[in-house]
This record gives C-alpha cells, sequence and structure tokens, in this order.
C-alpha cells in the first residue's frame, strides 16, 4: 500500500461480486429421524466479504469495543457470514425451541458455549485475526463463517452482491475477496485500486467461479 | 494385519481432503448423501484358548454377529436423501461392516400430509421408535465405541432354533455367539449367534407415524419382525407393534417409555408345536422401556432401562415352564472439556430370570440359575475431534459374567481406539 498526501479527502471502493454458486439444501440426510426436518431455505453460499490486504495505520486504531451478533435460528446461524473486527464481542443468542451447543475449531479462536436454552445468549469476545469456522455440536447442519480483522476496511456483500467500503485514505491498495466457495484457496480474487487525493469512488468488481 | 492398514490409510485420505469438500453434499434436485467410515482397533477375542499362548479364553462380551466385534470393526455407512417436495422425502442407507456384504439398513418414504402439522408417517425399512439408543447408532452421537448391553449382547435364544428343555438352554449360558443343535433341536440346523433384547445394527420393514408436539411427542409403528429380530420379509406371518411416548417438560431433559410386542419364533416351529399341542400358542417377544435424557452446559447424561419377555414353548423335561426375562440398562456421561476434547463413560447391566434345569449348569445342577448369565460393563474413554469432521476415540472397557460357564471366560478387560469420519 503506499499512501499519499495525509490531508487529501478519503475516498471509498465500491463494486460488486458475482458469485457462481448455489444455494445449499442445507439437510443432511437424516435417516434415523422420526419426522421431516424443519423446513429451511439453506445457506447463501452467494454473500462474500471484500477487504484491504493492508489498511492505513489509522485502521488499527481501536476507538471502541463493538458488539456484533449471530443468531441460531430455524437450526441456521444468522447471518450465515460475519466480518468483525479483532475485539469485537459477539453474541450468540438461541431463537429456537432446541438446545444449540456452538463451537469452534478455528486454531487462533477456538471456543465452546456448550449446550444453552432458548431465549439465552453467550457471547465470546474474538481477539485474533483470521477465519473462524462456526458449528452447531448438535445439529451438524449449522455453520457458519465469522471473518475477523485487524482494521475496519472490509465489507460484507448484500443479496444482489454489492458492497461499499467507506472512508479510504488516498492510496493504492490490494482489495480481495473472499467467499467460502473459495476458501481455503491460496489465490483469493483480488485487484489493485487507487484512491486519488480527491478522494473519488472507486469501482472494483469481481466474479467468482 | 494388511487389510486393517489398507482401511487406516483409506480414513486417513478421506480426513485429509478439505472438510468444505464434504460439508452438506447436495447433488441438486432434491438429492442430498452423506455418510460415515469408522475405523475400530481392538484386541481379536475369537482365539480358542488352546490355540492361544498365553491359554487365556475368549469372552465374547462385544460380539455383534458372528466373527464381528464391536470393538474391532470396520464400517462403512452412505445415506441418500430425495426430497421432491417439502412435505415428502425418500431416504436410504446402506451399510457394510468389514467390508462383508452391504446392508439397506434403511429404505422408506417420509410423508408428512399437513405442512403445519408435526405429523409424520414413514414406510419401508424404518428406524425403531422403541428405545433411544437405536437411533444414534451409527452417528457422530456416541461418546463411545462400545454398544450399550441391552442393543448388542447376545443371549443364547434365536427365534429359528430353540432349546428342548430348560437343561439345553442353561448349557449355552454365556455362549450367545454361536448356538443351535444339536442342543437346539428344533428350527434351524445350523449354528447361529443368539439374539441381543433389541439389536442396533438392523432396522424392521413396515409403517409408523410419529407426532412431534412441543412437550410431548409419540411415535407408533407396526412392523414384521421384533426387536431383537428385525425383519424384511416376515417368518412368522405376526406383526409387531410398537411405541413411545416422550415428555420434553424443558428443554434439555427427556423422559420416555417404549412398549412393544410381536411374534418371535418363527412359523415352522410355532406350527409344529401348537399342531404338536393341539393349541393356538402365540410365542411372542415383549418390550418395555424408560429412557432419560439430561444435558446441560458442557454436560450429557443418559440413562435406559429394556425388559424383554420370550415365551418359548413347553417341550421336554424340565420345562422352559415361564416366560424368559432379560432386564437390562446404562447409565451413560458425556463432559466436554473443551471444543475438541470430551471425556465419557457409561455403567451397564444385563440379567435374566432364573429357570430350574436337572443337569445344568454342570457345575450346580437343579438349582434355579439365570437362564443366560448375567453381565456387567464399565466402559470409560475420551475423544478428540480432529476436525469438524474426524473424530478419534479412545476407550478401556472392563467385562464380568456371573458364572457359572462353561468354555468362556468371565472377566475380560479391552482397549479400543477408533478413527470416525463423516460427512
Amino acid at each position: 500500500m503506499a499512501l499519499r498526501s495525509e490531508s487529501a479527502a478519503n475516498g471509498s471502493i465500491r463494486g460488486r461480486v458475482e458469485v457462481r454458486a448455489e444455494r445449499t439444501a442445507n439437510t443432511r440426510p437424516d435417516t434415523s429421524g422420526l419426522g421431516m426436518a424443519a423446513s429451511r431455505e439453506g445457506t447463501d453460499r452467494r454473500r462474500s466479504v471484500v477487504y484491504l490486504e493492508s489498511a492505513p495505520q489509522s485502521a488499527f486504531e481501536t476507538r471502541e469495543q463493538p458488539r456484533a451478533r449471530m443468531d441460531q435460528r430455524n437450526e441456521q446461524f444468522v447471518p450465515h457470514l460475519l466480518a468483525i473486527t479483532a475485539g469485537t464481542w459477539v453474541d450468540f443468542p438461541n431463537d429456537d425451541r432446541t438446545y444449540h451447543s456452538v463451537f469452534s475449531l478455528s486454531k487462533f479462536n477456538s471456543f465452546d458455549l456448550g449446550r444453552y436454552a432458548a431465549g439465552r445468549t453467550k457471547s465470546i469476545r474474538f481477539q485474533s485475526p483470521g477465519i473462524v469456522r462456526v458449528f452447531c455440536d448438535i445439529h451438524p447442519n449449522m455453520s457458519a463463517f465469522i471473518l475477523v480483522f485487524a482494521h475496519r476496511y472490509f465489507a460484507v456483500t448484500d443479496e444482489d452482491g454489492r458492497y461499499r467500503l467507506e472512508n479510504v485514505p488516498p492510496g493504492t491498495y490490494t482489495v480481495t475477496v473472499w467467499n467460502e466457495t473459495v476458501s481455503g484457496r491460496g489465490d483469493l480474487p483480488a485487484r489493485i485500486v487507487t484512491i486519488g487525493d480527491n478522494g473519488a469512488e472507486v469501482d472494483a468488481d469481481f466474479r467468482i467461479q | 494385519m494388511c487389510t486393517w492398514r489398507r482401511l487406516f490409510a483409506l480414513l486417513l485420505l478421506l480426513a485429509a481432503t478439505p472438510a468444505a469438500a464434504f460439508a452438506q453434499v447436495s447433488l441438486g434436485g432434491g438429492v442430498t448423501v452423506g455418510g460415515e467410515v469408522t475405523a475400530t482397533f481392538g484386541a481379536h477375542d475369537d482365539e480358542p484358548h488352546s490355540n492361544r499362548a498365553d491359554g487365556e479364553k475368549p469372552a465374547y462380551f462385544n460380539y455383534t454377529d458372528y466373527a464381528h466385534n464391536a470393538l474391532r470393526m470396520f464400517r462403512v455407512s452412505l445415506s441418500g436423501m430425495w426430497q421432491p417436495a417439502s412435505q415428502f422425502a425418500f431416504l436410504v442407507e446402506v451399510r457394510s461392516e468389514n467390508l462383508d456384504r452391504v446392508t439397506p439398513y434403511a429404505m422408506y418414504a417420509r410423508v408428512r400430509p399437513w405442512k403445519k402439522l408435526p405429523l409424520d408417517f414413514q414406510a419401508g425399512r424404518i428406524p425403531s421408535v422403541f428405545g433411544a439408543y437405536v437411533r444414534r447408532y451409527g452417528t457422530s452421537d456416541n461418546p463411545l465405541i462400545g454398544v450399550p448391553l441391552v442393543y448388542q449382547y447376545l443371549t443364547s435364544l434365536r427365534p429359528d432354533a430353540i432349546p428342548a428343555s430348560a437343561d439345553g438352554l442353561l448349557f449355552y449360558r454365556g455362549l450367545g455367539w454361536q448356538v443351535g443343535p444339536p442342543i437346539y433341536p428344533v428350527g434351524d440346523k445350523t449354528q447361529k449367534p443368539g439374539v441381543p433384547l433389541m439389536t442396533a445394527y438392523q432396522w424392521d420393514t413396515g409403517v409408523q407415524g410419529h407426532f412431534g408436539g412441543r412437550l410431548v411427542q409419540g411415535a407408533v409403528a407396526i412392523t414384521s419382525g421384533t426387536l431383537a429380530n428385525p425383519r424384511v420379509d416376515d417368518d412368522n406371518d405376526g406383526r409387531q407393534w410398537s411405541g413411545r411416548v416422550s415428555f420434553t417438560p424443558v428443554v434439555g431433559l427427556v423422559l420416555a417409555a417404549s412398549a412393544s410386542q410381536g411374534e418371535f419364533l418363527t412359523r415352522q416351529i410355532t406350527d409344529t408345536y401348537n399342531a404338536l399341542l393341539n393349541q393356538d400358542n402365540h410365542y411372542t417377544q415383549r418390550g418395555l422401556g424408560l429412557d432419560a435424557e439430561y444435558s446441560r452446559g458442557y454436560w450429557i447424561v443418559r440413562g435406559e432401562l429394556i425388559d424383554s419377555r420370550w415365551n418359548l414353548p413347553k417341550i421336554n423335561n424340565p420345562p422352559i415352564d415361564r416366560p424368559l426375562h432379560a432386564t437390562g440398562g446404562f447409565v451413560e456421561g458425556t463432559y466436554r472439556l473443551s471444543a475438541r476434547y470430551y471425556v465419557a463413560g457409561r455403567a451397564d447391566r444385563l440379567t435374566f430370570t432364573r429357570i430350574l434345569g436337572k443337569s445344568q449348569p454342570a457345575s450346580a445342577p437343579g438349582t434355579w440359575t439365570p437362564w443366560d448369565a448375567p453381565v456387567n460393563r464399565v466402559e470409560l474413554g475420551g475423544g478428540v475431534k480432529l476436525t469438524r469432521h474426524l473424530t478419534g476415540r479412545g476407550v478401556l472397557q472392563y467385562n464380568w459374567r456371573e458364572g457359572p460357564v462353561q468354555f468362556i471366560a468371565t472377566k475380560k478387560f479391552y482397549s479400543s481406539a477408533q478413527l470416525s469420519f463423516w460427512f
């Protein structure tokens, strides 16, 4: 990243991420069940996170202890994809009538909330940047991703795949896209973009096959 | 040994495959597939003692079928579901143990007639509605490796061959892994394993209905076999009815009661003795069960109690002149130490009612003796989630029989390790 004049106006990066992925049928065959599983819409795997590979120094200044929320609703994590800064507390409220048991085996953010019932919330503070896969120990179909960033220059795409990174200081950046369909690949889709001194809006579209 | 090495290599290969490639495998068109590969490693327990250098007798505590040991087994299961509409699904699961024949474990249609009413019907080769453990056997929801005695331990009873007298039955105390003629002169003429109180290794064929209320849930089924001998084809023209009612007063607590009754002996045996005695008797298996589960935080505690009663014809003296009962139960606890590690334990007991022999048991003839040797088991172990889809388990298990028994050991200590991969 190359920073330009500190006094220049900040800009923004916007665009669209097109993901060629279907909703997954969120149902592992439950042959030992005695009845129909709860009707679920399936996981929308088209949501992505767009972020700056490296960010200006000011992005790392901690000003608050933010909170985020990941519900357990109808045997799904909602949202399925969450992006936060390191140090954020994430609440995991159980909105279902059954127990859930949220855990992660992720290397730097491993946790286990145990079983807890409807109406209760347990929380975890995510301290280390990285990708956190979240599961329920009772319901094997439930999974979610939490992307923990060291800075605040990231955005989750909306249902049309659109995103916007606001208040980006002038400079040249590598904008990268993460999507679960390409998770684990060494070469995530990325583009180099430059924010001029006038703080203009820059477009950067992506396509993930 | 080479086979086990190959199986272990296969499991590692599966485990090395990125989990994302397996998670929620959807083939489109409403078709999803899943499966589990489990390799369990333990010592042999079937060598005749004369062949063993240490002279130790085999004990067969964990045998599930002839030459199948629950603590030493490679199991593959594949399941699939086709759900063309939200209220209709077709499910199938095939399993193979030790790469023997592939068995259709489940194959049934599931229908929910009214979308907003949690009332479902299933028809085909269906999961048992009786008890609780039977529906979690073969899933990742098992903290230990051994199977509870009531669901696994082979008693000396068979549906297709029976002893002629109480002495015949007492001769086979503790030898349920292989019973038959000449001690059992009636029926099938080959040596085969006996049956457990209720088998976890096979499902029955029939129809069932299930109501999944918030506080109360209930299920009833009519099938062609019995708890101990589920069947695809009917061998006695009799039907088993079974049912279970469960109560969930608070989330995390389930209290349930089950009952069943069905024709046990084959038509050949029943017809022979009814004609001989000019009677119209039914030789049934009746099951009664209680089960409970409580979980909270990092704890899960489960328990089951099952009583099974069989009627056999009275043939020669000394007669088996009363119904044969077997009662078994277990308590199992699991505590999660962290997201990755847990510890678990189970205590099991299986008892049998007494009958009176004349020449048996050999060491104490003419005494009232349990018709099979009561068994106790304690299993302690733990597990580690190596990945979301790969779990390693290890257990120590101690079993003891209450004598007198012939030919086999009364006590045995086992250790076993398992790798289980599911997708």
